[in-house]
């Protein structure tokens, strides 16, 4: 049986290889943006194959801020609540593992203070925090194997969404937020002993996809979820 | 400096230049293929200059070494990909130039490693923007800007600051990146 973390992760290169052997059996179907210009069978990113899937999981820019801020809400929570039930001790090259996750836990509550802010000052309504069950007990190697998974699971979020994303201050914005994000996966695949560049390009991922990841930690929203 | 960086520095101090300092895509993906290949190089250039040794002379384990190596192939396929696509978009991919990144040891060099990259993440939040029009090319241009924060966080581990040092990563416009870059850039 696996631990909630491995299932995640697992979940996390499942994906990876259900899209790899789907798009071998469909072949290349490149949608074309407007005004764009770009040849079938463009080699190098393999996110190209997979940009019409991404585009269209969201109705607008409030939707996409709220898909970052469930997820904002997820991850503050999180640490929020989970970091005073360990002490890690030092980390490589002598880093306060406990000072560095405390630093995360402020970054996401700010992330969070921010969206909601970003969301009502657009006329939306900002989820709120839901209720989450994140399975690690009492295990500290299990916590920060379910961090560094939920952190991965979020710039893959990020990147699938950014597109959708139609004003170039909320772009922007984004990009100040996502940058942060991996610098958290970054740094929590070191800790877990393991790459912190797995890969030289990031993989963005779908809204379903990322739910598919992130849904089993949510024991009940506090929205009903939209689009998912 | 670069002619390059002279247009896009004169562009940003013209009274009422236009919102972007970029003339389309390709523009925008230059900017970036400047930028890798001025990182691609400094990898190269310090992974020939410094050996394990060097590492384990200055109290690094030699896995440092290892990661600096992937770092390394990262900019190389970002350059890769980067030519390949502006390319195909019909354009003209700039070429590797000739570099004084002015390190005179390890330590030197991955301070200046962790310079480059911190400022890289910045200059693809400052020009994420400019590719809002495409839905392909900014989705792309993202996957690069999350490992070049990445390499950032863990270059900034090895080199002793936060691998994270505040809540939202600040973009830097073009003209400030190559202000930044610019002196790294001795002809090309």
């Amino acid at each position: 049986m696996l631990e909630p973390h491995e299932t995640i992760l697992a979940a996390v290169f499942e994906e990876r290889d259900r899209v790899m052997s789907r798009r071998g059996l469909l072949g290349h179907s490149l949608r074309l943006a407007a005004g764009g210009a770009l040849a079938l069978g463009l080699a190098g990113a393999p996110v190209f194959d997979r940009l019409t899937a991404l585009a269209q999981s969201f109705t607008g820019n409030i939707d996409v801020l709220n898909y970052a801020l469930t997820l904002e809400h997820l991850e503050y929570a999180f640490y929020r609540d989970g970091i005073g039930k360990f002490q890690f001790g030092n980390g490589p090259f002598g880093h306060s593992i406990d000072t560095d996750l405390a630093a995360i836990r402020d970054h996401e509550q700010a992330h969070v203070a921010t969206l909601t802010k970003v969301i009502t000052q657009l006329g939306g309504t900002p989820v709120k925090e839901a209720t989450y069950n994140f399975g690690y007990g009492s295990d500290p190697k299990k916590f920060l194997a379910t961090a560094q998974a939920l952190e991965n699971t979020g710039v893959r979020a990020y990147d699938g969404a950014g597109a959708s994303l139609k004003s170039t201050d909320l772009l922007t914005a984004a990009g100040t937020i996502v940058a942060v994000e991996a610098r958290h996966a970054s740094y929590l695949n070191l800790l877990n002993g393991q790459i912190p560049f797995p890969a030289p390009f990031e993989q963005p991922a779908t809204r379903a996809e990322v739910l598919t990841i992130a849904g089993p930690f949510i024991v009940s929203s506090g929205t009903p979820a939209a689009g998912a | 400096m670069s002619s390059q960086i002279n247009s896009f520095l004169a562009a940003q101090a013209t009274p009422g230049a236009t919102p972007s300092p970029f003339k389309g895509p390709v523009d925008v993906l230059n900017y970036a293929l400047t930028l890798e290949h001025l990182e691609a190089t400094f990898y190269r250039d310090g992974l020939s200059k410094f050996a394990n040794q060097d590492y384990l002379n200055a109290g690094l384990q030699t896995s440092v070494r290892d990661y600096i190596t992937q770092i390394g192939t990262d900019e190389t396929a970002h350059v890769d990909t980067l030519t390949k696509v502006i390319g195909s978009l019909g354009g003209t991919p700039v070429k590797e130039a000739t570099y004084n990144f002015g390190y005179t040891n390890l330590t030197g060099f991955l301070k200046v490693a962790a310079a480059l990259e911190n400022t890289g993440v910045a200059a693809y939040t400052g020009a994420a923007q400019y590719l809002i029009s495409n839905d392909q090319l900014l989705t792309a241009a993202l996957t690069i800007h999350g490992v070049e924060a990445r390499h950032a966080a863990y270059l900034n581990v090895v080199t002793g600051t936060s691998p994270f040092p505040a809540a939202f990563d600040a973009p830097k416009t073009p003209a400030e990146v190559l202000k930044i870059a610019g002196p790294f850039i001795v002809s090309g």
